[in-house]
C-alpha cells in the first residue's frame, strides 16, 4: 500500500511538475499564435486542421462537389451541374430530383452549355485548359478541345458552328471551329474574364471581366466589357465600366434592349474606415442600353444598412420582366423588376443616374424580393418556360429550386456527398460570406476572389489616412509563409484574422474563436494555386526560362564580379515558396510609407498577381527593375541586357504553387489530367 | 631596285594597285552584262538591258500583265485632313487605310480622315509602321516611342520598360498568325500573343552585325530580318535556327560580283511573297528565289534609285520606295513613277522586255521621296514626304 501511495505521489508530483509549466508553455504558445490571451487551449483546434499529414487530413476532411454552374436541357427535364471540386459534370433529373449520372471531366470544371439539338454538352475545365465534349445520348466524354488558360464561360456562335470559350487566366477568348475541333483564333478581352453571352439578335457577344485595368493609385478605376462581332469574330469594342469591377456574369433581355451585368463598386481610394459609412464596397448591376449611345448605367442592389455582397450570376425570365441575381456573399437571390429599372432610367436625368450608381435608397424601386438559399449561391439557370429557377449552391452541395411565380424555394436537389461540414468547409463558407462584416458589406471573397487577390491597392487606415497604401495579396497556399501583411507584423493567420481584422477591416465583432479557427484552417491548408499551365505546363522549363533560372540563382554578375549574398534573387526568394520569410529593404519605400521593412513576398504563380510591389506601383514584372529597381537594391540588375531581363521574367512567370515544387511529378500530372 | 621593292611605300602602292585592279575587273565584268545608262534618260527599244538569263525570273513580256500600272492619282495632305505631310507608312485594311505620319496615325474611311495621337493612347506620334492581323483584326502600330496594339478602339502600349520589347524605336511591325514581329533599334522582337512572351534577337544570340534592325517580314515558316550591316537574317520558326545572307563581296560602295547574293549589308527592308524574298538596301535591291540571287540597280534596271527606303511585295510584284520615285517590278518588267520637279504631274516609266515607254500622269504621286507603300486589288497607296497618294490600276 505504501508503495502504491508512494508511486501515486511520485506520479502526482511529476504531473504537477510537468503540467504546470506545460500548461504555461501551451498558454504562451497559444497566446503568441493567436495574439490573444483567452483562446481556448485545445490543441486539435489548430494542429488537427492545419496538419499537412495525409492521414490526419483524410480523417478530418471530406470531399465535396462544390457546384458552380448549372444549365437546363431544352426540354427542361435534365440539369447539368459542374461540380468544381469533384471534377465532374453531374446530370440530374429536374423533376424527380435524382442524380442520373456523374461524368468525370477535366480539372475544376466551370461552365456547361448544351447545343440546340440537345445532342452535345460542352464543359470548360478551368484547371485543365480544355473543354470536354459530352455526347448526351450515352452521357460520355467523346472529345476534348484545347483552349487558352483557365477556360470559364462559353457561348455558341449564332449558327452554332463555332464555340467561344472565355479564358479567365490568360484574359482572352478562344474561338473554336466545332467541325474541325480546333482553335481558330484568340481575341484579347478585359482582364480576368469569366462569362460570355450572345445577344438575342445573334449579332454580338458580351464578355465580362473581373479585374480592372491597372491604373496608378489615385486614378479612378474601370473594368472592360468586351464586345465581339459574331459575324466577323473580331472585337468590336471595349466598353469601359467606370468605378466597377468583378463583373462576373451578363444577361440580355429577350427583346435585346438591355444587357445587365453584375458588378461591384469598390471605394479603394478612400480609407477603409468608410466601411462604417456604407462606402467601402457596393454591389449592383450595370445596365447597358443597346440602342442610342449605348449608355452604361449602374444601379445598386444594396439598401441602407444592408448590403448584398458578391453578386455572381444573373438570368432574365423569358418574358423579360424579372432578373435574378445570386448574391453569393449573403446566401440570397435578389429579384429585380426590369420594367421598374426601365422606368427609373427613363425618368432620370444623367445627373440623377450618376447619383443612383452610389445611392443605397434607390434599390427599393426595383428589388422585388430576396430569396434565401443554401451557402454561397453561384450559377443560375431558368427552366425553358421560366417558371423554375435553379441555383447552384456552391458550398451547400445542392441545387436549389425556386418558383419564379411564388418567389419561394420549392425544392432542393442534394448532389449526394457528405453532409458533414468539416472545419475546413466551415472556414471556406466563412471566407465566402459577408456575415462577419459591418452590415454584410463584403466578404473575404470580395477582395480575394477565388481566394486570390483583386488587383487593387487599398488604404487600410490602420494608423494614418492616406498613408501605407498596399496592394492586395493572394491567399493561396500562404499557410507556411509567416509572417503576414506587407510589413510582416502579423506572425500568424490567427492574428491577421482576429481582433485586428475586425478593427481595421470588417468593422464589427471579431470572429468567435470557433469561426476563427475554421477560417484560419481553411486559409492555411485549404487553398491551392491553380496549375501554371500558361507558363509551366509540364515542369520543363523553356530555354529562356532555363537561362532566367541561372540569372535568378547567379552568384556573379555579367562581368564576373561576386554579387553580395543579400543582393541575389535566390537569397530572399528560395523555393518552394520563393520567400525566406524575412523582412527586407529593397529600396521601394514610398514617401507615404512608414519607415519599415517589407515582408519578403512569395513568388508562386507570380505571373497572375499584377500589379507588383507593396503599393502596386509596378504594372508588370519588367517594371520592377526597368523603372523601380535602378539602384540595384532589389537584386543586382544593372548589368543585365534586355535579353537577360526577359529571361529572368520568363523564369519568374514559370514559378508554380509550392505543391508542384515539393511534390513535382505526382501533382503535375494531376494538374493536366484530361 | 631591291631597296625600292623592299620599301614600305612600294608594298603599299602595290597593294593599292592590286585592289584597284580587282575593283576595275568587277566593273569590267559588270559592264559585260549591264547597261551604263542612268535613270532619267528616255529610252528606245535599242536600250534594252542585255542581261543574262537567271533561272526562275519571269520572261520579258510585251505586256506588263504582272506589273500593273497605276494612274488617276489622288494626293492627300494636311489640307485634306492628314495630321502631317510627312507620311512614313501606309497599310490597307479592307475599307480602311492606315497612314503613319510624323504627327500621329491617320485613318482613311468613307472618304474622311481621322487622326489618332498620344492623347488617344498611341505610344508616340511618330508612326513609322502599321500592320493588321488578318485573323483578329487587331492593328499593330510601330512608333518612334514604342509599339501600340489597337484593338476594338483600345490602345495598348508596349515599350522597353513595361514589357519584353527590345527597344522603343520600332521601325517595322508585322503580324504573322499569332505572332507579332518588330524590327527595332535594339534588335528584332518576337511577341507570342497567346503566351504573352517576348523574345529578343540581337548580335548576342543571332548572326547580326549589331542590334539595329530596320525591317522584318515573314512567310512560309520563316522570318526575314533586315539587319543594319548584317544583311538579311533568316529565322526558321520551327527549328528556331538562324541563317544569314550577307553581301559576299563585302564591299560598301560597289557590288563587285553581280547576282552573288544580297547587294549590300546595310539592308532597309525585306518582303516575302510567292516564295520570293525581296531585299532593299541603300545601295540597290535584291531578289532571291531560294536558289538564285539577282541584284538590281538604277543603272541596270528600271529601278528609280539605289537609295531604297522600303519595299513591299504583293504576289509577284515588289513595290520599291526610293528617294527618287516609286518602282514596281516582277523581277523583269518595271514600272517606275516619278513626279516632275516643277509641277504636280509626272510619268510612269514602263520597261517591258527591255523597251521603255513613258506614260504621262496628271497628277502624279505627291513626291518622289517615298517611304511606304501598300497595294491591294486595283489600288496602290504611297506614303511620301509630302503627303500620301492613292492610285488606281489603269490600262494603257
Amino acid at each position: 500500500m505504501k508503495k502504491i501511495l508512494l508511486a501515486a505521489g511520485v506520479i502526482a508530483i511529476i504531473s504537477i511538475v510537468v503540467f504546470i509549466p506545460g500548461k504555461r508553455w501551451a498558454r504562451a504558445h497559444v497566446n503568441y499564435k493567436t495574439a490573444t490571451d483567452d483562446h481556448p487551449l485545445k490543441c486539435t483546434d489548430c494542429h488537427a486542421y492545419i496538419s499537412k499529414s495525409p492521414l490526419i487530413s483524410r480523417l478530418v476532411n471530406r470531399d465535396y462537389f462544390s457546384p458552380v454552374n448549372v444549365t437546363v436541357s431544352g426540354d427542361g427535364k435534365l440539369l447539368f451541374v459542374t461540380a468544381q471540386d469533384a471534377d465532374e459534370l453531374i446530370v440530374a433529373d429536374s423533376e424527380k430530383g435524382e442524380i442520373i449520372k456523374k461524368i468525370s471531366v477535366g480539372n475544376k470544371p466551370y461552365g456547361v452549355i448544351i447545343d440546340k439539338a440537345g445532342k452535345k454538352a460542352y464543359v470548360s475545365n478551368q484547371w485543365s485548359d480544355n473543354v470536354s465534349v459530352i455526347d448526351l445520348d450515352n452521357l460520355k466524354v467523346t472529345d476534348t478541345l484545347a483552349t487558352g488558360n483557365g477556360p470559364a464561360g462559353m457561348s455558341f456562335s449564332s449558327d452554332e458552328k463555332h464555340l467561344y470559350v472565355v479564358n479567365s487566366y490568360s484574359s482572352d477568348l478562344t474561338v473554336i471551329d466545332l467541325e474541325e475541333g480546333v482553335e481558330k483564333k484568340r481575341l484579347s478581352t478585359g482582364s480576368n474574364p469569366t462569362n460570355i453571352q450572345l445577344s438575342p439578335d445573334g449579332n454580338e457577344l458580351y464578355v465580362t471581366a473581373r479585374r480592372a485595368a491597372i491604373v496608378p493609385y489615385g486614378e479612378p478605376m474601370a473594368t472592360e466589357l468586351t464586345v465581339i462581332n459574331d459575324n466577323s469574330k473580331r472585337i468590336k469594342t471595349y466598353l469601359s465600366v467606370e468605378s466597377a469591377y468583378l463583373m462576373e456574369n451578363v444577361a440580355f433581355t429577350p427583346s435585346g434592349d438591355l444587357a445587365l451585368v453584375t458588378l461591384i463598386r469598390p471605394k479603394n481610394l478612400i480609407p477603409t474606415l468608410q466601411v462604417e459609412r456604407g462606402w467601402m464596397m457596393n454591389h449592383g448591376f450595370g445596365v447597358i442600353e443597346q440602342k442610342g449611345d449605348g449608355r452604361i448605367i449602374q444601379l445598386l442592389i444594396d439598401e441602407p444598412q444592408a448590403y448584398y455582397s458578391d453578386p455572381f450570376d444573373i438570368v432574365i425570365t423569358p418574358d423579360g420582366r424579372r432578373a435574378f441575381i445570386s448574391s453569393s456573399g449573403v446566401n440570397l437571390i435578389t429579384v429585380i423588376d426590369i420594367d421598374s429599372v426601365r422606368q427609373l432610367i427613363s425618368e432620370s436625368t444623367p445627373e440623377m443616374l450618376s447619383l443612383w450608381s452610389n445611392h443605397l435608397g434607390v434599390s427599393s424601386r426595383y428589388v422585388v424580393k430576396r430569396i434565401p438559399t443554401g451557402a454561397n449561391p453561384k450559377g443560375l439557370a431558368l427552366s425553358p418556360d421560366g417558371k423554375l429557377l435553379y441555383v447552384a449552391e456552391h458550398l451547400e452541395d445542392r441545387i436549389g429550386v425556386i418558383s419564379t411565380e411564388s418567389l419561394e424555394m420549392v425544392n432542393t436537389i442534394n448532389l449526394g456527398k457528405s453532409h458533414r461540414v468539416t472545419v475546413l468547409r466551415h472556414g471556406r463558407k466563412l471566407l465566402n460570406n459577408a456575415g462577419r462584416t459591418f452590415q454584410n458589406q463584403y466578404s473575404c471573397y470580395t477582395c480575394h476572389p477565388d481566394e486570390h487577390e483583386d488587383g487593387l491597392v487599398y488604404n487600410m487606415a490602420s494608423k494614418d489616412m492616406g498613408r501605407n497604401v498596399t496592394n492586395t495579396q493572394s491567399l493561396r497556399d500562404i499557410g507556411d509563409t509567416p509572417p503576414f501583411k506587407w510589413n510582416g507584423k502579423n506572425q500568424t493567420v490567427y492574428k491577421q484574422d482576429g481582433m485586428r481584422f475586425s478593427t481595421v477591416l470588417t468593422r464589427t465583432e471579431q470572429f468567435p474563436y470557433k469561426d476563427l479557427d475554421a477560417i484560419t484552417a481553411y486559409i492555411m491548408r485549404g487553398i491551392s494555386y491553380p496549375p501554371n499551365l500558361l507558363y509551366n505546363p509540364d515542369g520543363k522549363l523553356t530555354e529562356a526560362q532555363k537561362r532566367g533560372k541561372k540569372i535568378f540563382e547567379r552568384t556573379t554578375d555579367n562581368f564576373g564580379n561576386i554579387i553580395t549574398e543579400n543582393n541575389r534573387c535566390v537569397t530572399c526568394h528560395p523555393a518552394p515558396y520563393y520567400t525566406n520569410l524575412l523582412p527586407a529593404d529593397v529600396s521601394t519605400l514610398a514617401a507615404s510609407d512608414d519607415s519599415i521593412l517589407f515582408d519578403t513576398p512569395h513568388l508562386n504563380n507570380i505571373y497572375a498577381s499584377p500589379p507588383y510591389l507593396h503599393d502596386g506601383r509596378a504594372n508588370t514584372l519588367e517594371e520592377i527593375w526597368t523603372l523601380y529597381g535602378k539602384d540595384d537594391r532589389h537584386g543586382l540588375a544593372g548589368d543585365m541586357t534586355k535579353i537577360d531581363l526577359n529571361d529572368l521574367v520568363e523564369y519568374l512567370k514559370s514559378l508554380r504553387g509550392p505543391a508542384y515544387e515539393i511534390n513535382e511529378s505526382k501533382i503535375q500530372r494531376a494538374s493536366i489530367r484530361k | 631596285m631591291k631597296k625600292i621593292i623592299k620599301s614600305q611605300y612600294f608594298k603599299i602602292t602595290l597593294l593599292a594597285v592590286v585592289i584597284l585592279g580587282a575593283v576595275s575587273m568587277g566593273f569590267i565584268l559588270k559592264d559585260k552584262y549591264h547597261d551604263n545608262t542612268r535613270h532619267g534618260a528616255v529610252r528606245t527599244s535599242s536600250d534594252a538591258f542585255d542581261r543574262p538569263e537567271i533561272p526562275g525570273l519571269p520572261a520579258p513580256d510585251d505586256l506588263t500583265k504582272d506589273v500593273p500600272v497605276f494612274g488617276n492619282w489622288k494626293n492627300f495632305t494636311t489640307k485634306d485632313g492628314l495630321p502631317s505631310d510627312k507620311c512614313f507608312c501606309v497599310r490597307i485594311d479592307g475599307d480602311k487605310v492606315y497612314v503613319g505620319t510624323h504627327d500621329g496615325l491617320a485613318v482613311y474611311e468613307n472618304g474622311k480622315w481621322r487622326t489618332y495621337t498620344t492623347k488617344d493612347g498611341l505610344s508616340h506620334n511618330g508612326v513609322v509602321s502599321v500592320d493588321v492581323n488578318e485573323i483578329t483584326g487587331d492593328v499593330w502600330i510601330g512608333t518612334l516611342g514604342g509599339l501600340t496594339k489597337w484593338s476594338g478602339g483600345k490602345f495598348e502600349v508596349f515599350n522597353q520598360f513595361n514589357s519584353g520589347m527590345p527597344n522603343d524605336l520600332v521601325y517595322m511591325v508585322i503580324c504573322d498568325g499569332r505572332d507579332v514581329w518588330c524590327a527595332t533599334g535594339g534588335g528584332a522582337g518576337h511577341y507570342d500573343t497567346f503566351t504573352k512572351e517576348w523574345e529578343i534577337f540581337t548580335e548576342a544570340n543571332a548572326p547580326m552585325h549589331e542590334p539595329w534592325t530596320y525591317g522584318v517580314s515573314a512567310g512560309d515558316g520563316k522570318v526575314f530580318i533586315a539587319a543594319w550591316g548584317g544583311g538579311v537574317i533568316e529565322y526558321n520558326t520551327k527549328t528556331k535556327k538562324f541563317r544569314d545572307y550577307t553581301d559576299p563581296d563585302g564591299f560598301m560602295e560597289i557590288d563587285l560580283q553581280p547576282d552573288d547574293g544580297v547587294v549590300h549589308d546595310i539592308t532597309t527592308a525585306t518582303s516575302w511573297a510567292d516564295g520570293i524574298l525581296w531585299v532593299s538596301t541603300y545601295f540597290g535591291m535584291s531578289r532571291y528565289d531560294g536558289k538564285y540571287w539577282k541584284g538590281y540597280f538604277d543603272h541596270d534596271s528600271g529601278l528609280a534609285s539605289n537609295f531604297i527606303n522600303f519595299l513591299r511585295a504583293e504576289g509577284p510584284v515588289a513595290y520599291v520606295c526610293s528617294d527618287n520615285g516609286l518602282s514596281s517590278t516582277n523581277g523583269t518588267n518595271w514600272v517606275t513613277y516619278k513626279k516632275n520637279d516643277n509641277d504636280a504631274n509626272g510619268v510612269a516609266i514602263v520597261t517591258t522586255g527591255g523597251v521603255k515607254k513613258e506614260i504621262p500622269l496628271s497628277p502624279s504621286i505627291a513626291h518622289n521621296f517615298i517611304i511606304g507603300v501598300d497595294a491591294e486589288d486595283d489600288v496602290l497607296w504611297v506614303a511620301t514626304s509630302k503627303g500620301v497618294s492613292r492610285g488606281e490600276k489603269i490600262k494603257y
